[in-house]
C-alpha cells in the first residue's frame, strides 16, 4: 500500500466518520435520554439539507451560514415534536408498550416528512457546487468542502461534548441518562430537559444535512442511510456514551472508506445493514441496557 | 385488547340466531368472492385482487404479531422473497406450485431469522426485522448487477388472471381460517401467553421459543405466498419489490383495524386496500403521507390497540 492511498482512505474515513459523529450523536442523545428510538432522525438531516440548498440557491446565502438558521429552527421543531407527539405517548406511561410506540410513532414520522419533501422538491437530485477547489494533503488531493463540512461537524460534536461536561444543564443530562429516578429526586425538570434534548438531538442532525448538502446531491430519500448509520454508530459507541459515538463514527467511518477502496462501493449498505444485524443478534437487549 | 386477554377465547353465551347471522354472512361473502370474476369490470376484478391480497397480508402478519407483540416489520422481505421465488419457477412448473414455493422459501427464512432474532424484544426486534428486509434487498441487488450482470427479471407466461385472482382468494381464505383456528388452539393461547409476560409463559410450561419460532414461519408462508402470487401480475421484476412500504402498509392495516382481534386485520386492510389501490397510483406521495399520519394518529389516540404490540416489561 502506497503512503498516498494509505492518507486517502484514513483522510477519507475521518472525513467521513467526523460527518457520522454529529448525527449519531444527536441520535445517541434522544435514545439514551428518553428511549425514543427516532428512526425519523435521518429525515431532519434530509430537510437540514434542503433548507440550506433553499437558502443557498434562492437567497445566495453561504451553506455555512444557514447553519444559524437551520440548527435553531431544528432545535424548534424538535422541542414542538416532542410536546406534540412523543411527551403524550411518554405520559400515558405504559412501560413496556413505550418503546415500541414511540418506534412506530417515528416510523409514520418518517413517511409523513419523507413523502412532504417529495411533494415539495420531487425525486429528482438537486444539488450545488460550493468550496469545489481541490487541496493537496499528503500526496492526496480532497475537495475543499469535504474538509470544511468534516471539520465543522467535528468542532460542533467536541464542542457538545465540552458543555455536557462543563456546563450545570450538561450535568443534568449526564445524570437524567445514568440515573433517572434519582434526577427526578434532586429536583431535575425531567420534562423539559427531555423536549431540549430531542430537539438539540434534531438540530445536530439537521445541522449535519446543512454540511452534508455542500458535498453530495440530495434526494428526499437521503435521510434513512444516514439514520442507520447513526444507529450502527450508537451501538458501537455506546448508549448514552458521547466519546463513544465519536470514536465510533470515525472508526465506522475508516472501516466503511477501506472496505469500498478494497470492493465496491455497493458493498457500503450491505456492510451497515450486515453489522447492524450482527451486533443487534450478538448483543440482544444488553446492547443498548445499562 | 389488553384490558381483557379473556376475550380471546370466550365471549358471553349468544343466541342461535345471533350465531348463525354471522356464519350466513361469512357464506354470502364467499359466494359474492367467488361468482365476482363473473360479474365484475377488469379494473373492479383488479381492484378485488389487490385487496385480496392485502387481507391475506395483514391477517398473515397478524397472526404471530397480534398475540405475541412482536413488531415484524420483515413482511416486505418474506412477501418479495415469495415474489422472487414465484418468477424464477413460474415458466418451469405447473401454477400452484411457485406459490407453493414462495411460501416455502419464507417460511425457511423465518425460520433461521426466527432463531437468530426472536430472542431480541421490543424495539430490537422490530429494527432487526426492518434491517433484514432493506439487507436482503440491498444483497439481491449486488448480486444482480455484479453475478447475473441484471438488474430484474422478466416473468415468462404467467397464469391467466382468472387463475391468480383464485389463487390469491385462497391464500385469504386460507389466511383467515388458519388465524381463526390458531386463535382457539393451545398453540394461540401459548402466544398470547408470551405476548402478555413472556417469562411467566416459560415459566408455565410452554416452551416459547419453539411457539414463536412455528407461528413465525407459519405466518411468514402465507406473506410469501402472496408475493408468489402477485409477482405474474408485474410482468417484470426488480428488488424494488422488498419495498419497506409493505412492510408498514401491512401493520399499519392491521393495527388500524386492531391486530388483537380475528376481523381486524381484515377490516383494515380492505379500507385501507381500497383508499391505497385508488389513492397510491394517482397520488402516490399524498397516499405515503396519509398512511404517516394514520400511524401517528393511531399510535396517539388508539393507545390500547398498539400497546398490545410493546412487549410489556418494565
Amino acid at each position: 500500500m502506497t503512503g498516498a492511498l494509505l492518507a486517502d482512505i484514513v483522510i477519507g474515513g475521518l472525513t467521513t466518520g467526523g460527518i457520522y459523529a454529529l448525527v449519531a450523536l444527536g441520535l445517541n442523545l434522544q435514545y439514551g435520554l428518553m428511549r425514543v428510538l427516532n428512526v425519523a432522525h435521518g429525515e431532519f438531516l434530509m430537510l437540514g439539507a434542503y433548507l440550506t440548498f433553499t437558502l443557498h440557491t434562492s437567497w445566495g446565502m453561504p451553506p455555512l451560514l444557514t447553519l444559524l438558521i437551520t440548527t435553531p429552527a431544528a432545535f424548534a421543531v424538535g422541542v414542538a415534536l416532542h410536546r406534540l407527539l412523543y411527551a403524550r405517548v411518554l405520559a400515558t406511561g405504559e412501560a413496556g408498550g413505550l418503546e415500541a410506540r414511540s418506534l412506530l410513532l417515528s416510523f409514520g414520522l418518517l413517511f409523513v416528512l419523507q413523502n412532504g419533501a417529495l411533494l415539495v422538491w420531487s425525486a429528482d437530485l438537486q444539488g450545488y457546487s460550493y468550496l469545489a477547489t481541490p487541496v493537496r494533503l499528503f500526496g492526496t488531493v480532497f475537495p475543499a468542502n469535504r474538509m470544511v463540512a468534516a471539520g465543522v461537524a467535528l468542532f460542533l460534536s467536541l464542542a457538545f461534548y465540552v458543555y455536557l461536561r462543563r456546563s450545570l444543564a450538561g450535568k443534568a443530562v449526564r445524570a437524567l441518562m445514568q440515573e433517572p429516578d434519582g434526577a427526578r429526586l434532586i429536583g431535575i425538570d425531567v420534562a423539559r430537559l427531555h423536549a431540549r434534548c430531542f430537539g438539540a438531538g434534531i438540530a445536530m442532525s439537521a445541522a449535519t444535512g446543512s454540511l452534508v448538502s455542500m458535498l453530495f446531491e440530495l434526494t428526499p430519500f437521503m435521510g434513512l442511510p444516514y439514520t442507520v448509520t447513526a444507529l450502527v454508530v450508537v451501538i458501537l459507541g455506546g448508549l448514552g456514551n458521547v466519546l463513544g459515538s465519536l470514536a465510533g463514527a470515525l472508526l465506522l467511518g475508516l472501516v466503511e472508506t477501506a472496505a469500498v477502496y478494497a470492493t465496491s462501493s455497493d458493498i457500503r449498505v450491505i456492510a451497515s445493514y450486515g453489522v447492524l444485524s450482527l451486533i443487534l443478534v450478538l448483543r440482544p437487549s444488553g446492547l443498548f441496557g445499562r | 385488547m389488553g384490558c381483557c386477554p379473556s376475550s380471546w377465547s370466550c365471549g358471553p353465551p349468544v343466541s342461535l340466531a345471533a350465531r348463525l347471522a354471522p356464519a350466513l354472512g361469512l357464506v354470502a361473502l364467499a359466494a359474492a368472492l367467488l361468482a365476482a370474476p363473473a360479474g365484475l369490470s377488469s379494473y373492479h376484478r383488479a381492484l378485488t385482487f389487490a385487496i385480496l391480497a392485502d387481507v391475506a397480508l395483514a391477517v398473515g402478519w397478524a397472526m404471530f404479531s397480534g398475540p405475541s407483540r412482536y413488531l415484524s416489520l420483515a413482511t416486505g422481505a418474506f412477501f418479495g422473497l415469495g415474489a422472487y421465488a414465484s418468477a424464477l419457477t413460474v415458466s418451469r412448473a405447473a401454477w400452484p406450485i411457485p406459490v407453493l414455493a414462495g411460501a416455502a422459501v419464507a417460511a425457511l427464512l423465518a425460520l433461521a431469522v426466527g432463531l437468530l432474532a426472536l430472542r431480541l424484544r421490543g424495539p430490537y426486534f422490530a429494527v432487526f426485522t426492518f434491517g433484514l428486509a432493506e439487507l436482503v434487498k440491498h444483497s439481491l441487488i449486488w448480486y444482480e448487477t455484479s453475478v447475473t450482470g441484471t438488474v430484474g427479471r422478466l416473468i415468462m407466461d404467467p397464469p391467466g388472471t382468472l387463475a391468480l385472482y383464485y389463487t390469491v382468494l385462497a391464500i385469504a381464505a386460507a389466511a383467515v381460517i388458519t388465524a381463526a383456528l390458531l386463535r382457539r388452539s393451545r398453540w394461540g393461547l401459548a402466544l398470547v401467553g408470551i405476548g402478555a409476560d413472556e417469562e411467566r409463559a416459560e415459566t408455565l410450561g410452554i416452551d416459547t421459543v419453539r411457539v414463536k419460532i412455528m407461528t413465525f414461519a407459519l405466518s411468514a408462508s402465507f406473506l410469501g405466498a402472496v408475493g408468489a402470487a402477485m409477482a405474474p401480475r408485474w410482468t417484470y421484476l426488480d428488488p424494488q419489490v422488498f419495498s419497506p412500504l409493505v412492510s408498514f402498509q401491512t401493520v399499519i392495516m392491521a393495527l388500524v383495524g386492531g391486530a388483537g382481534t380475528l376481523w381486524g386485520p381484515v377490516l383494515g386492510a380492505a379500507f385501507l386496500g381500497l383508499a391505497g389501490e385508488i389513492l397510491l397510483v394517482k397520488f402516490r406521495y399524498l397516499y405515503m403521507l396519509a398512511l404517516g399520519l394514520t400511524l401517528i394518529l393511531v399510535v396517539l389516540l388508539l393507545p390500547q390497540g398498539l400497546a398490545g404490540l410493546g412487549r410489556r416489561r418494565s
